[in-house]
């Protein structure tokens, strides 16, 4: 599976996490590549910080949307992917362009998880590849 | 299988994902499925309502042998044969 994940909003972040789950269930390989403020997301300074990702859409449902996380006890959604890493064969791309939109231009500046910064056509290849690709 | 011969199968393991949301009670599954032999039955205590459905669909794609779901106040006990 090729995974575009251009958003780095926490309802977004959070479905991507679940989806990821679902396909490493499947124990297929996962590429995901953050595009853009999902790469902003990634960095290591905001990953964990909620109080920095808002939401995709209806803003006003944030506190509603974390609440109820909560009270489910569904994971953050960085744990979706450290657990899908060490599950399966999962690999997250940061893109070069996106990163340093952010100030991040080293791999360090990134969650330690992020497993290399890359250049496009790398994406595209993958998502040539890839029986599924995701856009989120 | 019946909910009465489900009742009375030999679990090998049985592991309680009712504290999770969806995907959880599914990765438990896949976690669990390491860890019991070939032949053996895996019991998953669910809470989640998506699970009676998406467990026995995986089951399928992996070869597992989905043999039913006891709906119990509250919760599902979903069996799978390894």
């Amino acid at each position: 599976m090729c995974m575009a994940l251009f958003s780095g909003s926490l309802d977004k972040l959070t479905a991507a996490g679940v989806i990821l789950s679902g396909a490493v269930a499947d124990d297929m390989d996962v590429e995901i590549y953050v595009l853009m403020q999902g790469a902003r997301a990634f960095k290591r300074d905001i990953a964990t910080n909620k109080d920095q990702l808002m939401m995709a859409e209806n803003s006003h449902l944030r506190e509603e949307f974390i609440a109820a996380c909560k009270q489910l006890n569904v994971k953050e959604w960085y744990q979706f992917f450290i657990d899908a890493k060490a599950m399966a064969n999962v690999k997250v791309h940061i893109c070069g362009l996106a990163g340093k939109l952010w100030g991040g231009v080293k791999i360090d500046d990134f969650v330690e998880w992020a497993d290399d910064i890359v250049g496009i056509n790398e994406y595209i290849t993958s998502a040539q590849n890839a029986d599924v690709h995701l856009f989120i | 299988m019946t909910n009465d011969e489900l009742r009375s199968v030999a679990v090998t393991k049985t592991v309680d994902a009712r504290g999770t949301a969806c995907p959880g009670p599914l990765l438990e599954a896949k976690k669990a499925m390491g860890t019991i032999k070939s032949g053996e039955i895996l019991e998953v205590l669910s809470a989640d309502e998506g699970s009676k459905r998406d467990i026995p669909l995986w089951a399928k794609k992996k070869e597992i042998d989905y043999l039913g779901t006891i709906d119990e106040a509250g919760y599902f006990r979903i069996f799978i044969r390894k």
